[in-house]
């Protein structure tokens, strides 16, 4: 016994450095975790199916019901896609506008701002009875919603380059158009960016909105379709592929920040908050 | 009081009617600015003569309206009254023509750029004919004159403050300028960077002979980089006193301990709080 203290005491008490879990892990952890109380709540409670399944229930849905919950997050994802591109671009030229026609831009910035104002979703049976049940009032339906962040946020950065900076410019004789160029369109990417990925949150609902609806596939119909039969693990079954859906989607905008704007600033989770 | 104006009187005079034209040439400039449907005078007959070659400095409270005097020889803002020249033409075609070189508190770099790319910006924006390898080259050449050779491919996050705003100098050379327009280019700096940023002025004004104007509340730095500082009140604005800074050049470290610098620091003082101290 005493040999043994003898043989450990040289070595100084460890300081243990523990390197921090990475993000994924601690996400994952707590991921576990509400799974797993969320099993033994339903089993300890017998709480029936239909009001609220088990997470093993779900993922057997998941399974069982694999390749019609592919189609639909094709289906889904497509109308996402074309949503998204459509709304960034016109909530790009609507910045541009505003910012390059001062006077229009003017009129048409308290019309966006009311207009924002209206329920979105109130319009979606508007935009089926005006455009059919296919892909086209999804697509329009995605734009109303999510154009509004990209325009926000493109213009604020589109306005927010240093007044002394333009003064700069305006020295050398730069015009409108050549500042408007080489600086604030520039400048205003990284707010570009960080509006488009409120954007793509959006059109993750504008799709699924859309398919409320009226639609015959996708996510949000398999969603509407299971309610009516009472069939709760599929919604859910649904709702994990929506989540996981927009989970992607998200992150593509984001790697996409990180190519092409590497010096905006970071959302960093390492960074104490003192 | 008398007997400094009386000694200062007939040099103002002098240097306006001078034979040969001052390079910076303001003869009575008043501005007014509409606040709230209100014309506010804020500056207020001010001349002002800069001969060629020469380093002025304009120093006074807060609101004296020395930026916007300084904006108003850049051509930045057209007088109400009066008439400016740089270079023999109106500020805003001077400017044109790249005879004016600006430099303001804040750096204002650009952040997807690198420091020679920043310091190269405003020669490209002015010249389109310039091609981007001379325009590099100048800048590269300018940045090894405001000392950050090596630093050329770093990013403005990566620089300190005072390197960053060595950059905006260097922009600003990169023009060839003729003029030199500062509004307080330290201002943000602390007091070590400042002493090390006016010794790199002093450095380039002594190298390149360009004539400089330098907006700053500093006392300290008025003194020792001037030929000439210019006092201004508030209340109206108005420039209360031209002090010459008859300090022997080249200036350097033995400059702070001349007598001539604690008289004329004396001085200035007695000036800015007289001018704070008694409304006209």
């Amino acid at each position: 016994m005493s040999a043994l203290d003898a043989a450990s005491a040289p070595a100084p008490r460890a300081v243990t450095v523990r390197k921090p879990l990475p993000d994924a892990v601690l996400a994952l952890g707590l991921i576990a975790a509400v799974t797993i109380a969320w099993e033994l709540a339903i089993r300890l409670f017998s709480v029936p199916t239909f009001v609220l399944p088990a997470p093993s229930a779900i993922i057997q849905t998941l399974i069982e019901s694999r390749v019609r919950l592919a189609r639909a997050a094709a289906s889904t994802a497509v109308e996402i896609s074309l949503g998204f591109v459509l709304a960034a671009l016109t909530g790009i030229l609507i910045a541009l506008l505003i910012v390059r026609f001062e006077r229009f831009g003017r009129a048409l910035y308290p019309l966006i701002v009311l207009f924002q104002n209206v329920p979105k979703v109130a319009l979606a049976p508007i935009f089926i009875l005006w455009f059919g049940f296919d892909l086209a009032p999804k697509i329009v339906l995605i734009v109303v919603i999510a154009f509004f962040p990209v325009a926000i946020d493109m213009l604020a950065g589109l306005q927010s380059v240093e007044p002394s900076f333009v003064a700069l410019m305006q020295s050398v004789g730069a015009s409108r158009g050549k500042i408007l160029m080489r600086v604030r369109i520039p400048h205003s990417l990284p707010h570009l960016m960080a509006g488009l990925k409120v954007a793509i949150t959006f059109s993750v609902i504008g799709a699924i909105v859309g398919e409320f609806a009226g639609a015959n596939q996708g996510l949000g119909y398999v969603i509407e379709f299971a309610s009516t039969q009472l069939d709760t693990p599929l919604i859910f079954a649904a709702l994990v592929v929506v989540s996981v859906l927009g989970l992607a989607f998200y992150y593509v905008v984001e790697l996409a920040e990180r190519l092409l704007v590497p010096w905006a600033p970071k959302f960093d989770t390492h960074r104490r908050i003192a | 009081m008398t007997a400094a104006l009386s000694v200062v009187q007939p040099l103002s005079t002098a240097s306006a009617a001078s034979v040969a034209p001052a390079h910076i040439d303001a003869r009575n400039i008043a501005v007014d600015f509409v606040v709230e449907g209100r014309r506010q005078r804020v500056l207020n007959d001010i001349s002002l003569a800069v001969p060629k070659g020469s380093f002025v400095s304009l120093i006074g409270p807060s609101g004296c309206g020395k930026s916007t005097l300084l904006k108003v020889l850049a051509g930045l803002i057209t007088p109400t009254e009066g008439q400016v020249t740089v270079d023999g033409i109106a500020p805003r075609e001077a400017a044109k023509r790249r005879v004016i070189g600006l430099a303001f508190q804040e750096a204002t770099l650009l952040p997807w750029k690198n420091a020679v790319e920043n310091a190269a910006f405003l020669l490209q924006t002015a010249d389109d004919r310039v091609s981007k390898a001379d325009a590099m080259a100048k800048a590269a050449a300018m940045l090894k004159l405001v000392d950050l050779e090596g630093a050329e491919r770093k990013m403005p996050s990566q620089l300190s403050g005072g390197m960053r705003q060595r950059v905006a100098i260097a922009r600003a050379l990169a023009l060839d300028p003729q003029v030199l327009l500062m509004d307080e280019p330290f201002g943000a700096l602390d007091a070590i960077t400042r002493e090390e940023m006016s010794r790199c002025l002093l450095d380039i004004w002594e190298r390149t002979g360009k004539t400089i104007v330098l907006v700053t509340h500093s006392i300290d730095e008025a003194v020792f980089l001037s030929r000439e500082v210019h006092v201004m009140g508030t209340n109206p604005a108005r420039i209360v006193e031209t002090l010459p800074i008859t300090l022997p050049l080249p200036r350097n470290d033995d400059t702070f301990a001349e007598p001539a610098f604690k008289t004329a620091e004396k001085r200035l003082r007695t000036l800015l709080f007289e001018s704070k101290r008694r409304p006209a």
